[in-house]
């Protein structure tokens, strides 16, 4: 019915180089990702992206994985900004990047929503931007429920 | 309905146990019914069956009323259509990400 992750993924007509480039370099990273303040990026395990969503929304996450050009993996507190990721606060995102016939197979994964430990009183602020996509198949799958 | 940290987390990890899932989806089935009954269904003891509905019930997923010596429970949609709202919204972040991510890369 539901699982603890979300998936997406993108194909895009550009070299695997040039995606792997625009998740890891400060000035393309901080196009998409980093939208507030200039990203920081200590490109290792173990080492830190500090991203800024702009006003107080700074996030330190955690690098947990770095295999050049595909794959990235990192801790992301997106509830607590200002906060250092740890296995309690924080979701895991994984990017994998596949050279496919058209360029690259970006495929990105979050994971860990339910092992966040939250204090009873504080608000997600994570989802506070509002889409109107959805999530098809978890949604289809929770409405047959809700529909009993 | 206002969708706390807490709520998600507490639907997602009752949610995330197969058997506690097949519990949901029988009982939906059922409309009401009673842990006797959900255990005579499902290849568990009525124990386990109790707890599981605690752990749903504390998720807000489940709501029980007392009929006699049993309780009958039914399923509450509205933590489910919360949740996925939420997932929802986290999920089509990442869509838009993604675009901005391809439209930087192609350009």
């Amino acid at each position: 019915m539901t699982d603890d992750r979300i998936e997406r993924e993108t194909t895009i007509n550009a070299p695997i180089e040039r995606v792997w480039a625009v998740l890891t370099e400060p000035d393309l990273l901080s196009q998409w990702f980093s939208t507030g303040k200039r990203a920081e990026v200590d490109l290792r395990p173990g080492g830190i992206i500090r991203l800024n969503h702009g006003e107080n929304f700074d996030y330190p996450t955690r690098i947990v994985r770095v295999e050049p050009p595909t794959h990235l993996s990192y801790r992301w507190a997106s509830a607590f900004p200002g906060t250092d990721a740890t296995e309690d606060n924080s979701t895991l995102v994984e990017f994998t990047l596949e050279a496919v016939a058209d360029g690259t197979l970006l495929r990105v994964v979050e994971s860990g929503f339910a092992a966040i430990d939250v204090p009873a009183d504080m608000e997600y602020r994570a989802g506070y931007e509002s889409h109107t996509h959805g999530w098809p198949e978890v949604l289809d799958a929770m409405r047959k429920v809700a529909a009993g | 309905m206002t969708t706390t940290a807490r709520q998600v987390e507490e639907v997602l990890a009752a949610l995330a146990d197969p058997m506690r899932r097949r519990l949901l989806d029988l009982l939906a089935r059922h409309g009401e019914a009673t842990a006797t009954v959900l255990a005579d269904a499902l290849p568990v003891t009525r124990q386990a069956i109790v707890k599981h509905l605690a752990v749903l019930s504390r998720a807000g997923l489940v709501a029980g009323t007392r009929e006699g010596r049993e309780m009958r429970y039914r399923v509450r949609p509205e933590p489910l259509t919360a949740t996925a709202a939420w997932m929802s919204r986290v999920a089509s972040q990442w869509d838009a990400r993604l675009d901005a991510i391809k439209r930087i890369a192609e350009s």
